[in-house]
């Protein structure tokens, strides 16, 4: 689903390895951790997956498609491929939950119809129900993740990257957010989250890769935690 | 029999209705970001106005400063002067020959008797001069009052009363035409003044629409840097360019409208209530007031189709920062 191979990203004059020569797969299905402290690369590899950035050198294919020989005017097309939720949940502030959810679909050129009957499947799949006509504002933080998570997966996307995106909830609302990724993982999508709770990371029993400096240094089937 | 419908028509009609719907969508995102994010609205709409008003200004004063010039001009004339005696057939047929000259507007002619009742007029409070006026003989000569097209090139004029036997023949030896010696000084002065103020009038106008240009520019500019978190959001959703930008230009072009609307309500309402006050001054402002309600329904949508375009533009150039990949 994932494969990256021998991916150099490096920024500025005095070229400063983010990521040096990272190589990994990840199969379809698969839930994925990335660990690391801060700045050790993490961001720029989903950076790369989402095609903010360009390696530096190196081979990206995601779900079928080389970055290589992706044109940049067909960039839209692959994102609506794949699922991304931020830590700062990133929601359009002006628009009610429903309509932050519809958002992801008439972007793709989807009828109203299939909007209507779409969207209250996914907000049913949140535990959002009741909640179609508030604003972001409010909403609590884990109800805001939930819309975020809601919007990344309406268009059934194969991938869905979450960048650390219990960073600013309390562990009941983190807890309960881990638990709908696990949920969409166990529908068929791959999930890749980043993250810095030691305690997600040791319960889960999940695949967890950990840069440092920019480097993998451990990639492990059930993996826990490295201070 | 079913209608067979080949499947590039079927792909291409949903094509054009995906499209349909799409601008449908970035229109109603534009509308509806108008309406909820009140205090930008109420900022841009209100700087818009201002802009607005300051270009109607700008060009309602450029007007009203060509037709004062023109009033101004049409009121400056040159003055010929032949001997007091000369007949009166005579003196028509040197005002026939001047209204042919070209660059002449106007000629009129003033009589000795016709300048004696003026000035009698003009001192009917001064008993001694009245008394003194009637004792003496007349010796106001005969004035030809010439309105010229172009106050600062008399020389048709110049040319005429040095070559016309008739009128030299007639000519007052103690009077030289106004357009030489001190006169034609004064006069030629009014001239300059006069174009100095159209050029500048012309330059003010042009600086006066760029600056409000680049205040529109700005504060759509602004307006969308406070959101540029979500057109980063919409990216990386996987939203195309044009309909991240779409909302942002409906949006804008609808702060165009209103405040194109405001501005040439309150640009109007001015001129009239400012009339009679700009009057008193002997600013020509009826020929705008006129100008401008007879056409108003060409003005309207001209000022809003300026405030839509300047919307548009300040938009797109203001968007396509955000939209690098």
């Amino acid at each position: 689903m994932i494969l990256l191979d021998r991916v150099t990203k490096t920024y500025g004059k005095d070229k400063k390895s983010a990521l040096n020569r990272v190589s990994l797969h990840v199969a379809p299905n698969e839930f994925v951790i990335i660990v690391g402290t801060s700045g050790a690369g993490k961001s720029t590899l989903l950076k790369l997956l989402t095609r903010e950035e360009k390696p530096t050198s190196g081979k990206i294919v995601v779900g079928g498609i080389d970055y290589d020989t992706l044109h940049d005017k067909f960039i839209p097309l692959l994102r609506r491929k794949i699922g991304v939720v931020f830590q700062d949940f990133k929601l359009l502030p002006q628009r009610t939950v429903y309509e932050n959810i519809a958002f992801a679909l008439e972007i793709a050129g989807m009828t109203n119809h299939e909007i209507k009957s779409t969207v209250p499947k996914v907000v049913e799949l949140v535990g959002l129900v009741g909640k179609e006509n508030k604003f972001p504002h409010q909403l609590s933080g884990g109800e805001r993740q939930r819309v975020a998570i809601a919007r990344a997966v309406v268009r059934q996307p194969k991938i869905l990257i979450a960048d650390e995106p219990t960073g600013n909830l309390d562990p009941k609302h983190s807890w309960d957010i881990v638990r709908l990724l696990e949920k969409i993982n166990k529908y068929g999508t791959t999930v890749l989250l980043t993250t810095h709770n030691a305690e997600i990371v040791n319960k889960l029993k999940r695949r967890v890769i950990t840069i440092e400096h920019g480097k993998v240094v451990s990639d492990q089937a059930q993996g826990s935690y490295r201070q | 029999m079913a209608r067979m419908v080949e499947p590039k028509a079927l792909m291409q009609g949903k094509r054009k209705r995906r499209k349909a719907l799409t601008m449908w969508r970035m229109s109603r995102y534009g509308m509806s970001n108008f309406t909820r994010n009140m205090w930008l609205t109420v900022a841009a709409t209100a700087v818009m106005t201002i802009t607005l008003l300051i270009i109607f200004i700008t060009l309602v004063a450029r007007q009203v400063l060509v037709d004062t010039v023109d009033t101004i001009k049409s009121r400056v004339d040159m003055s010929v002067y032949v001997k007091t005696d000369t007949p009166g057939e005579q003196a028509s047929l040197i005002r026939e020959r001047l209204e042919k000259l070209p660059g002449v507007n106007s000629v009129r002619y003033i009589a000795p008797g016709e300048a004696r009742d003026d000035f009698a007029k003009d001192n009917s409070d001064d008993m001694q001069t009245l008394d003194a006026l009637n004792e003496a003989v007349n010796k106001f000569p005969g004035t030809f009052r010439v309105n010229i097209a172009d106050i600062n090139d008399p020389s048709q004029l110049d040319n005429f009363v040095k070559t016309d036997a008739l009128y030299k023949k007639y000519a007052d030896p103690d009077r030289k035409p106004s357009f030489s010696g001190q006169r034609r000084t004064a006069i030629q002065n009014i001239g300059k003044v006069i174009e100095f103020a159209q050029n500048a009038g012309l330059v003010a106008s042009v600086v006066f629409i760029a600056i409000s240009s680049l205040v529109i520019f700005n504060t759509i500019r602004m307006a969308i840097f406070n959101r540029r978190e979500e057109i980063e959001m919409m990216k990386l959703i996987g939203a195309d360019k044009s309909f991240i930008r779409g909302p942002f230009v409906v949006e804008a072009v609808i702060y165009g409208l209103i405040a194109a609307i405001i501005a040439t309500g309150v640009g109007v309402g001015g001129l009239y209530a400012m009339h009679d006050k700009l009057a008193d001054y002997q600013i020509a402002i009826d020929g705008t007031i006129h100008l401008v309600t007879v056409y108003i329904w060409l003005v309207l949508p001209a000022m809003m189709v300026a405030g839509a375009l300047i919307g548009v533009v300040s938009s797109l150039l203001a968007t396509r920062k955000y939209l690098k990949i």
